[in-house]
């Protein structure tokens, strides 16, 4: 699945069209943005937040976030880091209406607790990825603060380069790395079964 | 900074993974990994934990790409219907600066005159000019708050 999933990321070329088609407010083109990249945002969303049903109303509120503010998107660029960078924004201002110190979660991942998790049973993200085989790997990432999971996923899921990542979390590229490294060391510990 | 074997070993293998390695520091990272089996572990779990995670997959809601896809097609077709409401905005706000560009002087002497007349202070008449110049301003703001709360209304029913 990844393999085809890197294959959908748009070219240079593309990207001038896009603009164009998201200026007219193109639906076709619309529509065939939401099925490309249906599964690549959706997943982002569920592993920024936690939380399936939050993230398919977020996975929502993006797209007509995306159609109201198609204009902007300048067509020089990729399209994915700005896409994300948008559905980002829309869990950030959440959190912040929210409560106050969960915006923490996602924009400094030393000083918040994880947003989401209830204290008991397992997490709506665990629920979510127990489909899958490796329980392990669920039952770590849980662990991890959410700004350290958004990191893992948009490096080693969506393999966007460190540009990009900075691009979608409008931070310089040297917090970047150096949440990757903490989330990787973190994530490696947790595997094998340290604690952080 | 002397930086020991394992350190430099444990540091490459972490760049390795997030941002790449010359040729030169993977050469000699290859070669100590082959002596030192501590490292090769640590670089075997750094290994198993980026494959974990690409292995991870998430269940896609099925409706949802679908329903979002209405949902859009139903905004796009309000942000629509209210475009010609904002060419006739932008062209009264045009309309109106033409006007108060071309009208400013006669209205400054006009209530200059005025204010002379009825012994007003020189700021009383000096900001009755300026609220007259912010008048086009306040009339569009109360149309686009108009206009704002339309959809609202709509979603609310």
């Amino acid at each position: 699945m990844t393999a085809a999933l890197l294959f959908s990321t748009l070219m240079p070329d593309e990207t001038k069209a896009l603009a164009k088609g998201l200026r007219r407010r193109d639906p076709e083109l619309l529509d065939r943005l939401i099925e490309q990249y249906q599964y690549r945002l959706f997943r982002y969303l569920v592993y920024i937040t936690g939380n399936p049903e939050r993230a398919q109303d977020f996975f929502q509120e993006t797209w007509i976030r995306v159609l109201e503010r198609g204009h902007q998107y300048d067509g020089k660029s990729k399209f994915e880091p700005w896409l994300f960078s948008i559905a980002r924004h829309l869990v950030i201002d959440w959190q912040r209406s929210k409560k106050k110190q969960s915006l923490d979660a996602l924009t400094n991942p030393d000083d918040g607790a994880p947003m989401e998790f209830a204290a008991d049973g397992p997490s709506p993200l665990h629920l979510v990825l127990s489909h899958e085989s490796d329980a392990t790997v669920h039952a770590s990432l849980k662990q991890l603060p959410p700004a350290y999971r958004e990191v893992l996923l948009l490096r080693f899921q969506e393999e966007m380069g460190l540009a990009e990542i900075a691009s979608v979390l409008s931070a310089p590229i040297s917090t970047v790395k150096s949440r990757l490294y903490r989330a990787l060391k973190d994530l490696r510990g947790l595997l094998s079964g340290e604690t952080t | 900074m002397n930086e020991g074997p394992h350190a430099r070993a444990e540091r490459l293998i972490a760049e390795a993974s997030v941002e790449g390695i010359s040729a030169g520091e993977q050469e000699w990272l290859r070669r100590h990994l082959a002596e030192c089996a501590a490292c090769a572990t640590n670089a075997g779990s750094t290994e198993e934990a980026i494959r974990s995670l690409r292995g991870l997959s998430v269940p896609l809601p099925r409706a949802l790409a679908s329903q979002t896809q209405m949902r859009v097609r139903l905004r796009a077709q309000q942000l629509q219907s209210y475009e010609p409401r904002w060419r006739m905005v932008w062209a009264a706000c045009l309309v109106s600066w033409a006007f108060g560009a071309a009208s400013a002087p006669y209205v400054w002497h006009g209530l200059e005159w005025l204010g002379h007349r009825m012994n007003l202070p020189n700021l009383v008449w000096q900001m009755g000019f300026g609220l007259w110049w912010a008048l086009p301003a306040v009339v569009t703001a109360v149309i686009l708050l108009i206009t704002q709360s339309g959809p609202v209304r709509e979603e609310e029913l």
